[in-house]
Order: structure tokens, then C-alpha cells, then sequence
């Protein structure tokens, strides 16, 4: 127990310290928070309901990528260096450690979800009720399962700058045709009927269900599942095969 | 039984190299033991499969009498790894914190600090701000953070200072005297020499000698007894015996070659040459390196 905490413990501090993480998780999406909802598109019909709108969009565009690229090129710049190595000599068993990462991400996802919309509230007075805070919040945090399992599988890379490029390829297409930083509707018909099926798509529109008073879709629990459940067996298998070699 | 470690017909294939091949030898509680051999010999692999981070293609490693990789074993062993493994973002003080949380018996804060010389500018320093010397430190405190009673180290004090060097061995003989079971590669035969209490020489992937420092000494066949004596002196005299190799002079001194040491000496009386300050050259740990590892035979 002493070492789990101590590992929780260990893993928020080593994401708070890291630069990337402080200016990709926070500080990028409060300013595009600030810039699409008062320097452009102010000529909305329903301005309360844009900003509530655009103010989920950010925060998942944040746990999104903190899901991925934290924990993935964590992973490798472990392996990497031989810590995870050394580690494997000491009675520290594999579910603690992984354990302990989840749990560490998770608190400072949660961080995340709070201080964005601490900032929404702020810039653009957005207001919901308390129910549709904890909701969104809430979904937001289960619903980046699926995304902490690509980072996992981003983790299994050899070299830090292949994972890093690669996982901000994803994190970037991703968001854009997942209709986080421009809404789905404003793309080509093509666009949207992909996008609809994307992970990241399905992880937003749970949250802007919530803040138009509704529930999230069936369909955005079933997809999001089905690619958690891709996401593992894939990794799983791939651990397997380089074990073997 | 004290034994804390045995190998059994351990055999480790890679794809194109048997790394090593067929290896045996048990190690008893309280021995320090080091591991000699040249590049390429086996050595690093060996350590892999006694810490159970490879697994040998043949034969079986017992660690406490267990396999190595079993939970009971990793807390009563420590180590220091020949490629020096960093976490990042993390001061070294947490991470002494993080490791020691992982054992049930941690050694105490204060003694790993004692014991391995770290600064109070190390503590606060980050992991990945170090230099290559105090990594290595940092790499020797993490070894010691669970209180090990086996201790195995691969190459521990390269790019150490002279200071951090000696703090180590000093330390390494202070753990010996505390009963705990040592095994260490190196390169530098002197550390061997003095630290050890057996020698195991890998060569190609086999042990070529297994014994004390000067048990392993005693192998080369080329002793000699060295004398200063007056130029002018003919030694025609030694040269016709037989028991006598070669005789030749080097920086003033006089060179006796032999098998048998002792019979020089009689013989130096009995011819009275007039030898003054009479050495025996008991043979280097070098020498017996160079000549028990030499021949660039591949291992197969
Ligand atoms: N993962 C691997 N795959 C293939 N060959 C390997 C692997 N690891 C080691 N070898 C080979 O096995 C042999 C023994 O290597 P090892 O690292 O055990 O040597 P060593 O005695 O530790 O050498 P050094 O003094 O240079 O550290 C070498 O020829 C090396 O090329
Ligand atoms: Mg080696």
C-alpha cells in the first residue's frame, strides 16, 4: 500500500513538472479556448451554448492528448533509459506499477478537466448546473480510456522522438476530423461521416450532450468501448511479440 | 547449506553467438566475487540470467535457492547495471524515497547517504541533470536502498573519480564485513585483486579460471627472482643449471626466470654472486590475465 501511494505520488509530480505537459494540456487549450470563442466565430446564433459547447471541446482536446503523449512517451523514455530495466530487479510487482500510472494520470486528468473549466468559467462566464459540470467532468474522465490505451500502445515504441512524432500526428488528425477544434457540421459531407465514427469524435460529443441537457448517445458508449477493447488486445499482442523476440 | 547462488550448465544463445556457453560455479554466503574477463565475454549476460532479466537457453539459475525472478528474491537483491538506468523528472532524493518504498526492509535514508557519499547537492539535483559519475552514485545508493544480503554489480565504478572510487570500495569492504554476498565485474584487475576473495575469468563465454587472486597469479608459469648486484659480477655461473629459464637485466636489476623460486634462491647462495636486495617477482594479475584469456578463439 505504502508503495502504491509513494508511485501515485511519484507519477503526478513527474507530470507536473513536465513542460509539455503544463503548455499541451493547459495552456494551449484555455488560449484556443480564448481565441475561437471571443476573437472569431462571435457571430454565433446561440453564444451561451457555443461557449459551453467549445469549452467541452478543449477540455477533451487536453485529456485527449495528456492521455496519449504523456503516458506514452513516459513509457519509452523508461525503457529507453533502462529504468524499466532496473525496476524489474526490485519486488515492485507489474499491476502496482500499472496501477499506480492510471491512477496518476486519472488525478491529473482530473486536475486538467477542473482547471479548464475554472478558466471557461472565467473568460466567458459559461454556466451549467452542477449536475452538467460533474457530468461532463465526469465523462470525461472515463471517456479517456480508450485514448490512455493508444498511449500505451505509443509506449511500446523504441525511440522517444518516433513516439513523440508519431503521437502528435494522431493527436493532431485526430482532433481536427474529430470536430474538437471546428464543429463536424462546418466540414465536407465526407468529413463527417468519418469523423462520426472516430474515437475522438465520440469522446467529445458525450460532453456536448451534457452541457445541451441531454445524456451521452448509446452509440458514443458502444464506440468508445469497442476501441478500448482494439486498443488493449492490440497492445497486449504486441507486448507478446516482442517478448518473443 | 549457505549456498546464495548456483549455475548449472547455463548456456545463453542469441541468434549468430552462443554469448555463453555451458557455465557452472555456486557462490556461499559472504563471498566477493569478481568477474574478469575481455570484452565481449560473457559477462554482462551472465549477470542478466542470475537477475533473471534473460533467460538462459539451457541449464538453471538459482538465486536463495529460488528462481531469480520470484518476489521473495528481488528483496534480497540489489544492483547496479552496466548501462545506468535514470528516471526523469524526479530530484535523486524522491527516487532513493520511491525505491526504498518498494522493500519491506529498506535500508534507513541516512546510512544510503552515508554509505555511498552522496551530496546534499546531489539529493536536490533532478536524475537527469547528474553527471555520469554521480548517476553511477546514484545507481550504487539505489543498489543498497532495500538492504540487500546479494549484491551484484556489472563494471560499478567506471567513470568514477579517484575519490568516488575509493569511497566505493570502501564501502564494498564494509558490506563484506557485514556478511553480504558480493559479485562485481571490472575491468581493472587492481580493484580485483584487492576486493576479492575469488576471481572468475570468463573468456568466450566459459570460465577459464575460477580461484583466489592468487591462486589465479600462481598459474603463470613465469616467476623470477630479481637482484641488484655489482656489473662487473659474471653470473656464467647460474646459467648452467638447468633449473634456470632465462636470465636477463632490466632498469639495474637482475631477472632470474624459474619455475621454482625457491631453488633460485639456494642457488644465488650457494654460487655467492653477491646479490643484494633480493625480490621475488610473484607474477601480476595482468600477466595471468593476458595469458589465460589470449587467443581469439569465437565461441561457437
Ligand atoms: N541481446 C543480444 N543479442 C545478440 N548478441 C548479444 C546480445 N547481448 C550480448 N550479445 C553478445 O554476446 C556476447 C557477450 O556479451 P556480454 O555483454 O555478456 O559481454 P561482456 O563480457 O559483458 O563484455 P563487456 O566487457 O564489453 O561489457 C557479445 O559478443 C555480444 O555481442
Ligand atoms: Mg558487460
Amino acid at each position: 500500500m505504502k508503495t502504491f501511494q509513494m508511485q501515485c505520488k511519484v507519477e503526478i509530480i513527474r507530470i507536473l513538472r513536465n513542460r509539455y505537459f503544463v503548455f499541451w494540456s493547459l495552456v494551449m487549450p484555455i488560449i484556443f479556448y480564448y481565441i475561437f470563442t471571443n476573437l472569431v466565430n462571435s457571430d454565433v446564433p446561440n453564444k451561451a451554448e457555443w461557449q459551453a459547447h467549445y469549452l467541452m471541446s478543449m477540455t477533451v482536446f487536453s485529456v485527449m492528448g495528456s492521455s496519449m503523449m504523456t503516458l506514452g512517451i513516459r513509457m519509452v523514455q523508461e525503457r529507453s533509459q533502462g529504468w524499466s530495466t532496473f525496476i524489474r530487479i526490485t519486488p515492485l510487482s507489474d499491476s502496482v506499477y500499472f496501477a499506480a500510472q492510471m491512477i496518476g494520470q486519472s488525478v491529473i486528468h482530473a486536475l486538467s478537466i477542473t482547471i479548464i473549466f475554472i478558466a471557461g468559467a472565467f473568460i466567458n462566464s459559461v454556466s451549467l448546473t452542477p449536475i452538467e459540470w460533474v457530468m461532463s467532468g465526469l465523462w470525461i474522465l472515463l471517456g479517456s480510456l480508450p485514448f490512455l490505451a493508444i498511449g500505451t500502445l505509443i509506449g511500446l515504441m523504441k525511440k522517444v522522438e518516433t513516439a513523440a512524432g508519431i503521437s502528435n500526428v494522431i493527436y493532431m488528425v485526430l482532433a481536427v476530423s474529430g470536430g474538437l477544434w471546428m464543429p463536424l457540421e462546418v466540414m465536407p459531407k465526407m468529413m463527417q461521416t468519418i469523423g462520426k465514427w472516430l474515437p475522438s469524435y465520440n469522446f467529445g460529443n458525450g460532453a456536448w450532450e451534457i452541457v445541451r441537457g441531454e445524456l451521452p448517445n448509446w452509440k458514443n458508449i458502444l464506440i468508445l468501448v469497442a476501441y478500448l477493447a482494439v486498443f488493449m488486445l492490440l497492445s497486449k499482442y504486441i507486448r507478446r511479440k516482442q517478448e518473443v523476440a | 547449506m549457505n549456498e546464495i547462488l548456483s549455475l548449472n550448465k547455463v548456456t545463453k544463445s542469441f541468434q549468430y553467438k552462443t554469448a555463453v556457453n555451458d557455465v557452472s560455479f555456486s557462490i556461499g554466503k559472504g563471498e566477493v566475487v569478481a568477474i574478469l574477463g575481455p570484452n565481449g565475454a560473457g559477462k554482462t549476460t551472465t549477470i542478466s540470467m542470475i537477475l533473471g532479466l534473460l533467460q538462459p537457453s539451457s541449464g538453471e539459475v538459482k538465486l536463495f535457492n529460488r528462481q531469480p525472478n520470484e518476489k521473495q528474491v528481488r528483496e534480497k537483491i540489489g544492483t547496479m547495471l552496466q548501462e545506468v538506468s535514470v528516471i526523469p523528472g524526479l530530484k535523486v532524493s524522491e527516487i532513493l524515497e520511491l525505491i526504498r518504498s518498494y522493500y519491506q526492509q529498506p535500508l534507513a535514508m541516512k546510512d544510503l547517504i552515508d554509505l555511498t557519499g552522496l551530496t546534499e547537492q546531489d539529493l536536490k539535483t533532478r536524475a537527469e541533470k547528474l553527471s555520469g559519475g554521480q548517476k553511477r552514485r546514484l545507481s550504487f545508493a539505489l543498489a543498497l536502498a532495500g538492504d540487500p544480503e546479494f549484491i551484484i554489480f556489472d563494471e560499478p565504478t567506471v567513470g568514477m573519480d579517484i575519490t568516488s572510487r575509493n569511497r566505493f570500495w570502501q564501502t564494498v569492504h564494509y558490506l563484506a564485513e557485514q556478511g553480504k554476498t558480493i559479485i562485481f565485474s571490472t575491468h581493472y584487475l587492481q580493484e580485483a585483486d584487492d576486493a576479492a576473495d575469488r576471481i572468475l575469468l570468463f573468456k568466450d563465454g566459459a570460465i577459464v579460471a575460477d580461484g583466489t587472486p592468487a591462486q589465479i597469479k600462481a598459474r603463470i608459469s613465469k616467476q623470477s627472482v630479481s637482484f641488484i648486484v655489482d656489473p662487473e659480477r659474471p653470473l656464467e655461473k647460474l646459467y648452467q643449471h638447468e633449473e634456470i629459464d632465462d636470465i636477463y637485466r632490466k632498469n639495474n636489476r637482475v631477472y632470474v626466470q624459474a619455475t621454482n623460486t625457491d631453488r633460485v634462491l639456494e642457488l644465488i647462495f650457494q654460487e655467492k654472486i653477491g646479490a643484494r636486495d633480493i625480490q621475488i617477482e610473484r607474477g601480476k594479475l595482468e600477466e595471468a590475465f593476458e595469458q589465460l584469456t589470449s587467443g581469439t578463439k569465437e565461441a561457437i
